[in-house]
């Protein structure tokens, strides 16, 4: 039986939503429990059927008649008057934008330059539905972890006694 | 071993080397040929999450891709890597057990990254294909 919590977990990490050291800690129970790879190969395929159960919107005409049509309409508009109106609220108009890209361009920076950099994730695997994958940029290194073989690698080249 | 690896193509080389590995937490191999796995595989393996404390090297191959060519390396009697190169830097790694492809993914690996196939072996030990790139 699978712990409710380790549920919850398998869960988020179909979602993307494990933190590096949960991501972690979730690699090793997996590695050791074959419930749990067999849970989320479950909810793998769940996830793939409904998505592909999804049905495409298409928008009733093409993609660059429809945003011409917003920019027509945008043109269309008259200019505001700001006559009369305070300092501030003119002002406004600039700051709003440049503030909007100042917040973002400091987000990239702290994304690209944070410590340690890309943290460990997890990657499907598709081939096999009992697998996954543990990658860490820090250390350069990608592990999958198979469900095959049921058994034994080494069954020609250890003593017997190892083997089941 | 040399005798069965499928090698097509010509030029410019890609040279990789997979070592099969047995993760245990005794302290010495049953087998005497097992030998430690070298310290800078042994370091990476410690920063991966699994639960083993020793790593010994059962075996390793060291072979090289052909630009656009196809290599095909047993590792074991049951088990092989076939490496398909697309780019200068780019490979398609499949792993192939008992004959059928079981995993098999687009990547790159530069030099001094691993790529690690893993799976449980009886007595709570586990076998490690690791592919690493030389040249």
């Amino acid at each position: 039986m699978i712990a409710y919590e380790t549920q919850l977990k398998i869960q988020a990490l179909l979602d993307d939503e494990l933190s590096p050291s949960d991501a972690r800690r979730l690699a090793e129970t997996l590695a050791q429990d074959p419930e749990a790879r067999a849970l989320l190969a479950e909810l793998k395929g769940t996830k793939a059927a409904l998505k592909s159960f999804e049905e495409p919107f298409t928008l009733p005409e093409t993609r660059e008649f429809f945003w011409s049509k917003i920019e027509r309409s945008i043109q269309a508009q008259p200019e505001r008057v700001v006559a009369g109106a305070p300092l501030w609220v003119a002002w406004r108009r600039f700051l709003v934008p440049v503030s909007s890209l100042a917040a973002l361009v400091l987000l990239a920076l702290l994304t690209l330059l944070g410590p340690g950099g890309k943290g460990p994730e997890f990657e499907a695997a598709l081939s096999d539905p009992g697998a996954f994958t543990y990658r860490d940029y820090s250390t350069g290194a990608t592990l999958v972890w198979l469900s095959y073989p049921a058994e034994n690698e080494f069954a020609q080249e250890e003593p017997t006694d190892t083997i089941e | 071993m040399l005798g069965q690896w499928c090698v097509f193509g010509a030029a410019q080389k890609l040279k990789l080397e997979v070592q099969l590995v047995w993760a245990t937490n005794d302290r010495e191999s049953p087998e005497p040929s097992h030998k430690p796995v070298e310290p800078a595989v042994l370091k990476k393996l410690k920063d991966l999450p699994l639960k083993w404390t020793n790593y010994f090297e059962v075996n390793r191959h060291e072979f090289e891709v052909p630009a656009s060519g196809v290599v095909n390396v047993p590792v074991s009697s049951k088990c092989s890597i076939e490496v398909k190169r697309l780019a200068d830097t780019t490979m398609e790694v499949s792993f192939i057990g008992k004959g059928k492809p079981v995993e098999k993914r687009i990547m790159a690996l530069p030099r001094g990254e691993l790529l690690v196939y893993g799976g449980n072996a009886p007595n709570a030990t586990a076998w490690l294909v690791v592919l690493k790139r030389l040249e």
